[in-house]
């Protein structure tokens, strides 16, 4: 039993929102007007009562993105999956199915476990050969800046896309487990936040080349430093071969002819992440009305 | 008498059988096999490069972290094609592994690797024919890519091999590809390999169990069904 539904259609030449159905714990807020008029995108904010998921929860949406139209789904802050009460899961389930020259931009702020959290999401794409695509799917430590870092039970979000029926076209499962090997804090050494971006379709061409290229770029800095820039450094910080990068990203093309990027990324701040995010969706406000994470 | 005679022949018969498959297992997993794992460092040299991995110490750390994500993330393929050794699902389990490497690096050398295996498995095991059929059929026909898991799953099914032991095996010859990633990146020498090598047998059984049982019910990893 969905506890959203939305669907969205070309009412009068115009993405509208054609049938709209939340129940608690969800709530949808769709504002009127978000960009300029000229621009044809339709903004979702989906809300949860008392800002976070608590134990036991279980959200479900369904989402139909009519063909030629543009769909932004976002939250307004971090997504608080509070700690779990016995062996309670809490579970968001998102599935969306995106038509023809269809648009559907999901880009919600992290999720953040807290301690003994335990918590799993799942989110199905449907997709047509030009349907375009973009997902961030992130996941900070926890209140990290109070010393609580990977400190829940379990973290379980699987992305999965298909196209033109049941072909699969992506298929991926993040799992942080609390385990017998590692502790998951361990396992993630000085990292905070684990972040996935996916850009699919032919709308976002342009901007896969464009962060291909920054990544490939910052990474080369990252990884090796310019030799004039590390011999200067290595005078004064003989350690700083051993440290590692702050932020790491890598990005892989997936799918036939390369229709879509996956790009992923380990940092130690939050911050850094949103800044990333800011600097690469920019180029999407022409499409959006606003530019995402602003 | 006569009735002990031909019980006498026929275990003598299972027997032979039995250690036929020895020797072709042994075969299947010795690293003289040219399947191309050398090709790739399962990520170590990236690891290396990011100041992840330094020492011995991280090393362990390093495959042990692997092996999960062997577990997690291809046992069930190796599982599933060991006990339907057929095309169809061979078919199926590629096409689903293709849409899960989404590492652009591990999904080319999933293909070098099981391109070759299949190759040499095709030539080697002439007494499963079926092996050499199945790779014709599909050559050239763009149905499959050739990934590494499935076809590894697939010829350890049809030389009749037990899916606990394929996929144990399978695990097996990871964490030697790894560990002979790190020796000729200096990270170890032969001798420690070695050791650690059998240090970390214990650990990866621990993980093969958990994985086998987390799936033994035909769920695969992704929350589809195999």
């Amino acid at each position: 039993m969905e506890t959203g539904v939305v669907v969205v259609e070309k009412v009068g030449g115009r993405s509208t929102v054609s049938r709209c159905f939340s129940k608690y714990p969800l709530k949808f807020i769709i504002p009127r007007k978000v960009g300029p008029s000229k621009t044809d995108a339709v903004w979702i904010y989906s809300l949860t009562y008392g800002g976070g998921i608590v134990s036991g929860d279980c959200i479900s949406c369904d989402f139909t993105i009519g063909d030629g139209c543009t769909t932004v789904l976002t939250t307004q802050a971090s997504t608080k999956v509070y700690k779990s009460l016995g062996s309670k899961c809490s579970e968001q389930v998102l599935e969306a199915r995106i038509g023809s020259d269809a648009l559907l931009v999901v880009i919600p702020d992290p999720v953040t476990c807290f301690s003994t959290a335990k918590y799993s999401q799942k989110q199905i794409f449907r997709v047509v050969s030009d349907s375009s695509l973009v997902i961030v799917d992130w996941i900070t430590s926890g209140r990290h800046e109070s010393g609580e870092k990977w400190e829940f039970d379990l973290y379980k979000s699987i992305n999965n896309i298909f196209l033109e029926g049941d072909r699969p076209l992506f298929l991926d499962t993040v799992l942080l487990e609390r385990g017998s090997v590692a502790t998951i804090a361990e396992r993630m050494q000085d990292y905070q936040v684990i972040a996935m971006i996916i850009l699919l379709g032919p709308k976002l061409t342009h901007l896969q080349n464009q962060v291909q290229e920054d990544v490939k770029r910052m990474m080369s800095e990252q990884l090796h430093p310019p030799s004039t820039a590390l011999g200067r450094y290595k005078r004064k910080n003989p350690d700083h071969c051993l440290t590692k990068p702050s932020f790491i990203a890598s990005c892989s093309v997936f799918g036939p002819k390369g229709i879509g990027l996956v790009v992923r990324i380990a940092a130690v701040t939050t911050g850094s992440v949103y800044k990333f995010l800011q600097h690469e969706l920019a180029s999407m406000e022409p499409l959006l009305g606003v530019s995402p994470y602003c | 008498m006569e009735d002990g005679m031909e019980i006498c022949k026929s275990s003598d018969r299972t027997a032979s059988t039995n250690f036929c498959l020895q020797w072709s297992q042994w075969q299947l997993l010795d690293s003289i096999l040219p399947t191309g794992g050398f090709a790739h460092s399962f990520g170590l040299e990236a690891a290396i490069q990011a100041r992840i991995v330094s020492g011995p110490e991280d090393l362990r750390a390093y495959v042990i972290l692997v092996l999960e994500n062997t577990g997690s993330l291809l046992l069930p393929f190796v599982c599933s094609a060991t006990m339907s050794p057929n095309l169809e699902n061979w078919h199926k389990l590629d096409r689903m592994l293709d849409a899960t490497l989404t590492n652009e690096v591990a999904r080319k050398a999933s293909i070098a690797q099981g391109s070759a295996l299949m190759r040499l498995a095709a030539a080697v095991f002439a007494e499963v024919p079926s092996l050499k059929t199945m790779r014709d059929t599909s050559l050239g026909s763009g149905a499959v890519s050739f990934h590494h898991a499935p076809i590894f799953g697939l010829i350890c099914g049809l030389l009749g091999m037990d899916s606990g032991s394929s996929q144990r095996a399978y695990m097996f010859i990871t964490m030697r590809d790894v560990i002979s990633a790190a020796t000729r990146l200096n990270l170890i020498g032969p001798l420690g390999a070695a050791v650690l090598q059998h240090q970390i047998a214990l650990v990866a059984e621990d993980m093969s169990k958990k994985w086998m049982a987390s799936y033994g019910r035909g769920s695969m990893p992704n929350g589809s069904f195999a």
